[in-house]
């Protein structure tokens, strides 16, 4: 699964910088969007694969052979597989005994990370959306070549639009 | 020894009253003056109580120890009926091995290496070595004293000198007082702190109060101008300073000058020795930095004189009397202990010495009063400096100082009267020296004031200042006599300094006076000086714009004339005790009266002085009105680093994108290049078999999984593909899509739901936002642009993947016993269960551990575990709600200018 997502990473990585290198400021802006996109899931990759791995050819049919938490395995089988045991979410029951939790739930730090990420990135987003308009609206044009002739604008805000 | 509490609030005393001004009503100028005085006044009187306290602490030891002294040893205890305290000090040298008792002890470490009278630690920074502690030595009280009591003068005569410039003085004095006081407390903050480190911050804010009060009048830009330069000037030397003291405390782990001073045996063997501790070395050569330019040293002096577009209490306080001061105050700080060093006198006496001589030619030839001064007080600085060189150097086996502080005092004293009567005079009739042609019989205070300062300027016999030049004249020639010939030269100059001042005294003595000797306008040259003819004031209150200034100067002449009684009453509580082995002490028990100098060739030099002085005053040329080819330093250093500094600044932030993207990626491919060269060599490859299947997972081991990372891949693919942009933001949601769904795989149920929320907005957003937009023009895009940037993109692309591949498949239970300890104590302690928790968290009998209480670990590490990153990204979002909000078009409206229906239709896009 890890290998998945790093062919993911891989793509929407090197998409996102072909993107940013380009001569349109629209352009850009889906290259920085896809890069938190690629940031992200390269975290999560971190919190290595939810995949239970039994080893050998029964990998894909064996009950895991970790004894304590089988049974919860086999309430929770992902219910679109059969056969391939995955991690539960990083929810408790709380009275569960906790001496390894990861055993069972996926590691919830990466999570963590990520969700502010991805506020914060939603975040830039918006704000560089509405740079884009603002740009447009004064200089007529977003093409990077003709940017960089424009004079730099005045101190109260530049030409404004008549 | 004195409370830290105590000499705390004597430091804090000025800018505090300071302060307390502001909440007077504007027009009430005399209540000001009275609570800005208290200020300094309070201060002084604090300092003045803890000198005396340790006077007689130290007498009081003194008295114990002779009396041990005489009991245990009779033979020595005849010696000590001579009073002379150097041989008081080589008496009690052979009491080393009296009873080990505490006193006895104390006053041996007296002898020997004395123990700093220093004040309790109030706790600041232990970590960083920045405490709040004072350090009452002798020279740091002097200097307290000087501060404080010239301070409180400069605050009355603030009064005299605003008061008359009409309807704007209450204005100015509501501004003025505070700032003085924030200066007053910076200074004795710098004087009286032991942590190296804090007198470095109150250094620095001298720097700063300066700055402020050279560009008092904020509307003249010249003025501006030239507070910029001597902040610039005198914070370089702050930053050689601040590097000085770290790289001293670095090697020697001293971060107090008290232990500095109780470690002196120590460090001088090391100074001695100093090519084996080479830092020292560097410790002293930055700190002297700091000194020089501070003190206004060759080539560094030129800040000064245009330091005199502050208001003249400034310049009589600042620039004269105190902040100039510091410089000369932190060498005699290090004196005890970097006295030992080759290189001390060798750096400071010929840089000393330069100044000086070109301090007193320039003045020679300058016509406004003020700078006149200015340069006499970089002259004076310079003969500081060049005193504690020859201190350096060994008189009878031993460097020896006579008197720093006498010579110190003497300058103030004479100076601040010189600037004082210069503002007042200037406020009357005229700066220009040409134009004052008898103005002593229309202002004769003003002018008595004056010329009465500048008899000490000249040094002439009666004045404190004679003596003071007198003993370094005699320094000079001891050190000739102890071999060294160069300094023949510096005696030379010496003289020269002399005639110089001795001229401008006789100059301002001639010219107020009317005598035909005096200089006079000459062919209309342009006026310097502000010569409005103020309104005169009557009252007492008048003359407190000459008052402050006949108060300091009568003290020269106290001095001057009963020498024995300032030394033994006034600046004998000061001296350092390495003026124990001076030679006035020995030869005249103090300072000498006039009649008991013996007819030497110090005396000689004086008189040859005070003759050729009086012939080059009277003569007429060297008159002529020239500039200081040293103010051209400054204006190159700012156009180097400002023209230069922007020119390297273009060329690397050059504003393309592009070129900050190549130099990161390029960065980050070298970068990863040379990881995995290194990985080869050293680590068998680990970040190859990352690579492979085994650590990485199959790749076909789950097929949702599969399908997933299929459309993340597509979707990405086809975004640069297409033509059609709304097409292309499809492309982009799609891809957002697909990530939802590789966060279910994952397994986080959180991410997903955030993300699906966000990316429906982001994508009517993208659409809403397209609308906005202009329809772009058919780009023809080059073929070889299109390659390179492929090239690039896939080659940056693989990296990443493949570094993802390693930190995923770092095998972390190799390194760590528990497998993710950071998520699996956060897993455990989210809900706050003590049963499943190690034995080592929870102690069979410690207190119950609560956690976050909740189930969802997700939430609880952004809550609680992580709460002050999740306000961080609150502030984050805010900031970017605040720019969206800031940017959209209604703002426009109400500039009375309307805006296109459509621009207002911007969608509430931080809601």
């Amino acid at each position: 699964m890890t290998m998945v997502l790093a062919i993911c990473v891989a793509v929407t990585f090197g998409v996102s910088i072909y993107l940013m290198l380009g001569r349109e400021l629209k352009g850009i802006a889906m290259g920085v969007f896809l890069l938190g996109h690629a940031a992200n899931l390269s975290i999560i990759a971190m919190s290595g694969s939810p995949i239970l791995h039994t080893h050998g050819a029964e990998a894909s049919r064996a009950p895991a052979t970790l004894e304590p938490i089988s049974e919860h395995l086999d309430e929770q089988r992902h219910p679109l597989m059969t056969g391939v045991n995955i991690k539960q979410p990083p929810v408790l029951e709380h009275h569960e005994p906790m001496t390894d939790p990861l055993a069972t739930i996926v590691d919830p730090l990466p999570q963590a990370l990520i969700l502010t990420a991805i506020v914060i990135s939603f975040g830039v987003m918006a704000f560089l959306l509405t740079l884009l308009v603002v740009t447009s609206r004064r200089t007529h044009t977003l093409a990077i070549a003709e940017l960089a002739q424009e004079p730099a604008p005045e101190p109260d805000g530049g030409p404004a639009q008549a | 020894m004195a409370s830290e509490w105590i000499v705390l609030f004597a430091v804090l005393a000025p800018v505090a009253f300071g302060l307390l001004t502001l909440w007077l009503p504007r027009g009430w100028i005399e209540p000001r003056m009275v609570l800005a005085t208290a200020g300094p006044a309070i201060a002084f009187a604090m300092l003045l109580n803890t000198a005396i306290d340790n006077r007689s602490a130290l007498q009081a030891q003194h008295d114990y120890a002779e009396a041990q002294a005489s009991h245990n040893d009779h033979a020595h205890g005849d010696e000590h009926d001579n009073s002379h305290a150097a041989e008081d000090a080589s008496g009690h040298h052979g009491h080393a091995d009296s009873p080990a008792d505490h006193h006895s002890e104390s006053v041996h470490a007296d002898a020997d290496a004395p123990a700093p009278p220093t004040t309790g630690v109030l706790p600041w920074m232990p970590s960083l070595n920045i405490n709040i502690a004072f350090l009452t030595d002798g020279l740091g009280l002097f200097f307290g004293l000087l501060v404080s009591g010239i301070g409180t003068l400069i605050m009355l005569y603030a009064r005299g000198y605003f008061g008359r410039a009409g309807p704007t003085s209450a204005d100015d004095l509501y501004r003025f007082y505070p700032t003085l006081g924030f200066f007053t407390t910076a200074m004795l903050g710098v004087v009286l702190a032991d942590y190296t480190l804090l007198t470095l911050l109150f250094w620095e804010m001298t720097s700063i109060s300066s700055f402020l009060l050279i560009g008092w009048d904020r509307y003249d830009k010249k003025a501006v101008k030239l507070a910029m330069q001597a902040f610039f000037t005198t914070g370089l030397g702050g930053m050689g300073l601040f590097g000085g003291v770290l790289v001293f405390g670095n090697a020697t782990g001293y971060w107090r000058w008290s232990e500095m001073l109780t470690h002196s045996d120590e460090l001088t063997a090391q100074l001695q020795h100093v090519g084996e501790h080479p830092q020292l070395l560097w410790a002293f050569v930055l700190m002297f930095i700091g000194a020089g330019t501070k003190s206004a040293q060759f080539p560094f002096h030129y800040w000064l004189p245009g330091a005199m577009a502050a208001p003249t209490p400034v310049s009589a306080f600042l620039h004269s009397a105190t902040m100039v001061k510091a410089g000369v105050f932190l060498v005699g700080r290090l004196f005890p202990v970097f006295a030992a060093l080759e290189l001390f006198p060798l750096v400071i006496i010929p840089l000393g010495a330069v100044t000086m001589l070109y301090g007193g030619v320039v003045a020679l030839q300058q016509h406004d009063l003020k700078r006149i001064f200015a340069f006499t007080t970089v002259s004076q600085l310079g003969l500081l400096m060049a005193m504690y060189g020859v201190g350096a150097i060994d008189y009878h086996g031993q460097p020896a100082i006579d008197y720093d502080v006498t010579q110190i005092a003497n300058h103030a004293l004479y100076k601040a009267p010189l600037f004082i009567a210069a503002g007042a005079i200037g406020h009357v009739l005229s700066r220009d020296i040409t134009q004052l042609n008898g103005a002593f019989y229309k202002h004769p205070a003003i002018c008595g004031t004056m010329m009465a300062a500048a008899l000490g300027l000249a040094a002439l016999p009666g004045t404190i200042s004679f003596q003071a030049k007198e003993l370094f004249l005699y320094g000079v020639y001891h050190g000739i006599e102890a071999g060294n010939v160069v300094l023949w030269i510096v005696l030379v100059m010496t003289v020269l300094t002399a005639v110089c001042n001795v001229a401008i005294c006789v100059r301002v003595w001639t010219t107020l006076l009317g005598l035909p000797g005096g200089m006079r306008e000459e062919h209309g040259e342009p006026d310097h000086g502000h010569h409005h003819e103020h309104a005169h004031e009557h009252g007492l209150l008048a003359h407190l714009i000459w008052l402050p200034g006949a108060l300091i100067v009568s003290l020269q002449f106290v001095g001057g004339v009963f020498p024995k009684l300032a030394w033994s009453r006034m600046l004998g509580l000061f001296e350092q005790p390495a003026t124990a082995h001076n030679y006035f002490a020995s030869h005249y028990g103090g300072l000498p009266n006039l009649t008991e100098l013996s007819i030497g060739t110090p005396l000689i030099c004086s008189a040859i002085a005070i003759v050729l002085g009086v012939i080059v005053g009277l003569a007429k040329p060297l008159r002529g009105s020239i500039g200081d080819f040293a103010d051209r330093i400054y204006p190159a250093m700012y156009w180097l680093s400002v023209t230069g500094g922007g020119r390297c600044f273009r060329l690397i932030q050059t504003g393309n994108l592009k070129h900050y993207l190549l130099f990161v990626l390029g960065a980050l491919l070298l970068g990863f290049t040379w990881a995995v060269q290194v990985d080869l060599a050293d680590n068998d490859g680990g970040m190859l078999a990352a690579l492979s299947s085994d650590t990485a997972g199959n790749l076909f081991e789950y097929w949702p999984g599969i399908l997933l990372g299929l459309i993340v891949c597509l979707t990405a693919v086809l975004i640069p593909m297409t033509e059609v942009r709304i097409v292309r933001v499809l492309f982009l949601g799609a891809c957002g899509f697909a990530v939802v769904g590789l966060y279910l795989v994952y397994q986080a149920p959180d991410l997903a739901l955030t993300q699906l929320m966000f990316e429906i907005i982001s994508v009517i957003l993208f659409v809403i936002v397209l609308r906005l937009l202009p329809r772009e023009k058919l780009h023809t895009i080059k073929l070889g642009n299109k390659a390179w940037r492929l090239v690039l993109s896939c080659v940056v692309g693989g990296v990443f993947g493949w570094m993802t591949l390693i930190a995923a498949s770092t095998d972390r239970s190799a390194t760590n016993p528990g497998k993710y300890p950071l998520g699996k104590t956060m897993a455990q302690h989210s809900y706050g269960n003590k049963d499943g928790l190690d034995t080592a968290m929870a102690g069979a009998d410690g207190p119950e551990l609560r956690g976050g209480g909740g189930t969802n670990v997700v939430n609880v590490i952004l809550v609680d575990f992580r709460g002050f990153d999740t306000l961080g990204e609150i502030t984050v979002l805010g900031i970017a709600a605040m720019g969206v909000w800031s940017m959209m078009p209604h703002r426009r409206r109400r500039d009375g200018r309307t805006a296109k229906p459509n621009n207002t239709e911007q969608p509430g896009v931080t809601a």
